[in-house]
């Protein structure tokens, strides 16, 4: 009996037995490595789907997307955790969402912020040819918040939703800037707090936000592809 | 030991199991699997009341650049991101198409050259069928995997 519990305590607490007792009970060894890495590749895709289908954590690179992400030119990016579960359950992408997606030119992941969805006319910058365009249905308008650093929809145009792979839900890494993403909202301001820099900037993202929406006006005389009866 | 260990056996069970569900949809989702296609849009090709196909998703993985003209690929829907659509590659990067050569969508004098990362599909029905005739050139990131094979039924 006195074998047997330290046996047990042996495999919750991981201490090695002295070959005496070690005789006394039959399966005592630890489990080997291949055990481990057996059980490892069984419960592989357990994980591998919650990865797929719920939440994930990723790297952002580049600077597209200062001053949100990557605001200082720090040699470590920022880490942050994409909402897959959002997108896969239906949930309507909504403008001002940070989503990343597959570039549909080059075969790469990119990040960027949703400007307009499917039925809004956006006013384009420089690189497209035409001032307006109307998005069309299960289509966004992306673009990054740096305009100048950027390769978004101003270049290629709107981008079916389908190619979305996630929406931006949370920065874990700079330890400054950790926690939920938030949309923009104008800044608190109380008596007897000075204004610091955080305010400032979060007044900039509101200023910027309210810039964003000015270009976008609602329209919704859409072509309904499915209505019109072809498959 | 433990007193509830029929609930941990059960817990366990369903662990196992739904474990085994992930592998078979990751499977579903990265390798290829059988699949139903139903719809006119490619009527002489597949039957509009359903038929099973083989879809390979992996061969598409390894080996993207491969894709050829007059193949038939899977591809999720450029209109509608919860539908999967079955059509055929006509043009490739770089290549100048006739939008419809049967006039029924576009005048037959119409041309477009296909840009960087895109491709041209086309149901094999044109008279019912909605591809890039509607919606234009569509990019290769939107592409699922090839269909291979189909299963023939015998009625």
């Amino acid at each position: 009996m006195i074998a047997r519990l330290r046996y047990h305590f042996s495999r919750t607490h991981r201490l090695t037995l002295p070959r005496s007792y070690a005789s006394d009970v039959p399966s005592l060894k630890r489990p080997s490595m291949l055990k481990r890495a057996f059980h490892v590749l069984y419960w592989l895709p357990l994980a591998t789907a919650f990865t797929h289908y719920f939440y994930t954590i990723k790297t952002v690179r580049g600077r597209s997307m200062q001053p949100t992400l990557n605001p200082d030119t720090s040699a470590l990016d920022d880490i942050v955790v994409f909402d897959r579960f959002t997108v896969i359950s239906g949930r309507p992408i909504e403008k001002g969402d940070i989503v990343s997606l597959r570039d549909p030119i080059h075969d790469k992941m990119i990040v960027k912020r949703v400007i307009a969805i499917s039925g809004d006319v956006v006013k384009t910058l420089p690189p497209y040819p035409a001032a307006e365009v109307l998005v069309p249905e299960g289509h966004i308008w992306v673009e990054g918040d740096e305009p100048f650093r950027t390769l978004d929809s101003n270049k290629f145009g709107p981008v079916p939703l389908a190619l979305v792979d996630a929406k931006l839900s949370y920065i874990i890494w700079p330890l400054d800037r950790i926690g939920p993403l938030r949309p923009p909202a104008i800044p608190v301001t109380t008596m007897g707090i000075p204004r610091n820099s955080q305010w400032h900037s979060e007044l900039a993202a509101f200023e910027r936000a309210r810039k964003r929406q000015a270009r976008v006006t609602k329209n919704q005389n859409l072509v309904n592809y499915e209505e019109r009866g072809a498959v | 030991m433990f007193r509830n260990s029929a609930l941990k056996k059960l817990g366990l069970g369903c662990l196992h199991a739904v474990n085994l569900a992930c592998f078979l949809h990751l499977f579903k989702e990265n390798v290829g699997s059988p699949c139903l296609t139903y719809g006119p849009s490619m009527l002489p090709t597949f039957e509009s009341t359903g038929e099973v196909a083989i879809e390979s998703i992996i061969s598409h993985r390894l080996a993207p650049q491969s894709l050829a003209r007059g193949e038939l690929i899977s591809l999720k829907s450029p209109i509608n991101p919860n539908r999967i659509i079955c059509k055929r590659v006509i043009g490739l990067p770089g290549d100048t198409i006739c939008v419809d050569p049967t006039g029924l969508k576009a005048s037959t004098t119409e041309h477009v050259s296909i840009p960087k990362g895109h491709i041209w599909i086309a149901g094999d029905n044109t008279s019912c069928s909605t591809d890039s005739r509607d919606y234009g050139p569509v990019s290769v990131a939107l592409i699922r995997g090839r269909i291979v094979a189909r299963v023939r039924c015998f009625r």
